[in-house]
């Protein structure tokens, strides 16, 4: 039975600032004062089960019952488990008579790139088209936000697209209109519900820090462009006045006392603000613990220090590497242009180590290219100087120049480009059928995959450093050319044309793929800070590209707090837990590591760039002692 | 039935397709892109609807026509693309052309008669 009371709450912001666990406490909150609560996550690298301390996975799973918590339900939307149950719905009833190998091909069908968004997607549209339980609340946790935006635009865009294919050829990527009318009724009231402030509401976790606002800004806009109205901020990871005494961290406190001051200004929505903790927020008192601030009321007065510290763990023995080795894992060799890849949980600070390196690679005398694929970048923010579509010289550094790969501008180049080659073979008409197929939500992701091949294949630069969107959605980037070398390779050809156009595509994804297994060629990194999610995804990341053939080269352990600054309890303490990862870090991925210490203000400028880049690389380098 | 005045009913049973012209995919055969040229030429200048089918979508479709289920049964997809009049499997393992399908509407006929 449909409930029509049921209220959405969505959790959005950028990587590492706080999102799941905001979600999860007010999980725990709505749980326990008695209303039926799910807690969804949308983000294919979810951290829920972490949290939870609980194995959660695709199904709809109970998460507290056998410790006293009842009506908390989750799941972790499974992209691939998604796609098979997609998939099962419309097979089933062909098995009894179609023949095996008919069969076979079917199901390659439905591993194309496109279904694996659409099934997530409609798994996603299932939950707020009301009809699965009847739920008093649904959380939904969600991927960082360029890809949220990106989710939550779908049932617009796909709406649209079904629409005006019924007025063309009929036809859709997802089916002969005529039979997906209901798939139309169901995005159209998603979109509805998602702009009805009384059963949605927003919430953006951030950070006091100007790259977190600048986020927070860009999203709340593009939100509002969808109709979504009612928003609020969570303001997470606040340092507590009394533990700042030492001057490295009173600079941080005062750098997010400004930042305070910006948000309080800036926006004019409720706001939330929350202190650091001491220690790691994991299981259900954690989660209490941050729900009492999070719903307090009158008198309370917010607690940092966690009741339910662990035992004073070991930390296991670490040893902090030369940071030479880094730049020995990254430069080119033989004279062939590298590629590196460094990829990580959201905000654990990909984009100031991608800068950070690709600064130190210029000035050590590498022609160096700094490109972003994440459809939320900052380097712009980090460099202090726009950085766009088109590759530029980054002023102030050495040989050393930025992009960034533009997603809609991508889909337009991509369009122009087939429609260009149509232009001078077809009739108007025809162009018209390429261009709405061409309108399809999948065409974007193409578009932007055959951007980022474009730039792989770049070899006028030394070094291309990649600074990736968040794990899940990279694995994906990363899978692309696999899945499409397969559609490739299944594609009917029924003439020399089309065979030659075969081939010469085939030969391209191999190509790309023979790179990027190429060690010589190509350096997958991973960046975590010392806490245990974002060592646990990068090392789950790190298993899959294995499985992919691809095999990690280094990590970068970021935001570490140098032992000189602890001076009381609480940084000791979480000076202690870092200690504990790093440990966990060398066990688990046995790499070399590079520290890179947490610094007294954000990594915004040349200058500060530079430092980190001295940091990242110290004692290293210039060209002719390291190509000696 | 359409505005000519005859019946007929053209259907193509696509083969395995990334989308439902085949358009959208990283490579494009020149083979999809003129059998959509002509069955929208099809039905701008004459008319006719020519429908298309896709095994994943339509599967259903495969099913019904029994020609088309049998020849699937015993050569599995390279069969494909058939292509049916009235119900009656006229062209298998390519796409038809615009002069065929032209021929089996039976267009052409009905123009020479009135010449």
């Amino acid at each position: 039975m449909s409930n029509q009371n049921t209220q959405y709450i969505f959790f959005s912001g950028k990587g590492g600032v706080g999102k799941t666990t905001m979600a999860c406490a007010t999980a725990v909150h709505n749980a326990e004062a008695g209303k039926r609560t799910l807690i969804v996550t949308t983000d294919p690298a979810s951290n829920l089960s972490d949290v939870f301390e609980t194995e959660i996975g695709h199904n709809i799973r109970p998460l507290g019952v056998d410790r006293g918590v009842e009506n908390l339900w989750g799941m972790e939307i499974d992209p691939d488990r998604a796609t098979e149950e997609y998939r099962e719905r419309v097979l089933a009833p062909m098995r009894a008579v179609m023949p095996a190998n008919v069969m076979t091909v079917m199901e390659e069908q439905f591993n194309s790139p496109c279904t694996t968004e659409i099934a997530s997607f409609d798994r996603f549209v299932d939950f707020m088209s009301g009809d699965d339980e009847s739920w008093d609340v649904v959380i939904f946790d969600t991927a960082p936000t360029g890809h949220t935006l990106r989710l939550l635009e779908l049932p617009v865009d796909w709406s649209k697209h079904i629409e005006e294919s019924a007025k063309g050829s009929g036809n859709t990527c997802i089916g002969p209109v005529a039979s997906i009318q209901e798939n139309k009724i169901k995005y159209d009231e998603a979109t509805r519900l998602l702009g009805d402030s009384t059963r949605t509401e927003f919430t953006f976790v951030l950070q006091p820090e100007g790259t977190s606002i600048y986020e927070t800004q860009r999203s709340a806009g593009e939100l509002a462009e969808i109709g979504v109205q009612n928003t609020r901020l969570i303001v997470n990871g606040i340092l507590p006045e009394d533990v700042c005494d030492h001057p490295f961290f009173q600079s941080r406190y005062q750098m997010q006392q400004h930042n305070l001051e910006r948000i309080r200004n800036e926006f004019s929505v409720p706001l939330t603000f929350m202190y650091q903790r001491d220690g790691e927020i994991k299981g259900l008192d954690g989660l209490r613990h941050v729900a009492r601030d999070l719903f307090s009321t009158g008198e309370h007065v917010p607690e940092y220090v966690l009741g339910t510290q662990r035992a004073a763990d070991e930390p296991l023995p670490y040893e902090e590497q030369d940071s030479r080795s880094l730049l020995d894992t990254v430069r080119p060799v033989n004279g062939k242009t590298r590629a590196v890849f460094f990829t990580g949980k959201g905000g654990v600070g990909k984009t100031t180590v991608s800068c950070a390196s690709a600064f130190a690679l210029g000035r050590a005398g590498f022609k160096t290219l700094l490109l972003t694929t994440d459809p939320a970048s900052h380097i712009g923010q980090v460099l202090e100087q726009e950085i766009g579509d088109t590759i530029t010289p980054v002023v102030g550094a050495e040989n050393l120049d930025a992009v960034m790969i533009d997603q809609e501008h991508a889909v337009e180049e991509y369009k122009e480009r087939i429609l260009s080659d149509a232009k001078a073979r077809y009739s108007e008409d025809m162009l018209v059928a390429v261009r709405e197929e061409l309108e399809s939500p999948c065409t974007e992701e193409m578009a932007a995959f055959d951007k980022f091949m474009w730039y792989v294949e770049r070899e006028e630069y030394d070094i291309v450093v990649f600074d990736t969107a968040p794990t899940g959605h990279t694995l994906r980037l990363l899978e692309l050319p696999f899945d499409y070398a397969d559609q490739v390779g299944m594609m009917v050809t029924t003439t020399g044309e089309g065979n030659t156009a075969k081939s010469e595509t085939q030969a391209r994804f191999d190509r790309i793929i023979a790179q990027m297994k190429d060690p010589e060629r190509s350096s997958f990194g991973f960046v975590v800070y010392p806490e245990s999610t974002p060592v646990i995804e990068a090392y789950r990341a790190m298993v899959d590209l294995r499985a992919a053939g691809i095999d990690t080269q280094f990590v970068v352990a970021n935001q570490v707090l140098q032992e000189e600054y602890c001076t009381n309890d609480f940084f000791r303490k979480r000076r202690t837990m870092q200690e504990r990862y790093l440990g966990e870090i060398n066990r688990r991925f046995q790499l070399p590591v590079t520290v890179m210490p947490l610094f007294e203000t954000e990594i915004t400028g040349l200058e500060m760039v530079e430092r980190a880049a001295d940091a990242l690389f110290a004692g290293a380098v210039d060209r002719n002692q390291v190509s000696a | 039935m359409n505005d000519t005045g005859y019946t007929v009913k053209i259907e193509i049973f696509d083969p395995p397709m990334c989308c439902a012209g085949g358009l959208c995919g990283p490579a494009i055969d020149p083979a999809l892109l003129d059998v959509n040229e002509a069955v929208l030429t099809m039905k701008n200048q004459h008319g006719i609807r020519v429908q298309r089918h896709l095994l994943q979508q339509e599967g259903q479709a495969f099913m019904n026509n029994p020609g088309v289920l049998a020849l699937l049964q015993e050569h599995d997809t390279d069969v494909l693309p058939i292509t049916v009049v009235d119900g009656k499997v006229v062209k298998q393992k390519t796409f038809p052309s615009y002069e065929e399908l032209l021929e089996w509407s039976g267009v052409e006929k009905k123009q020479e008669t009135t010449v």
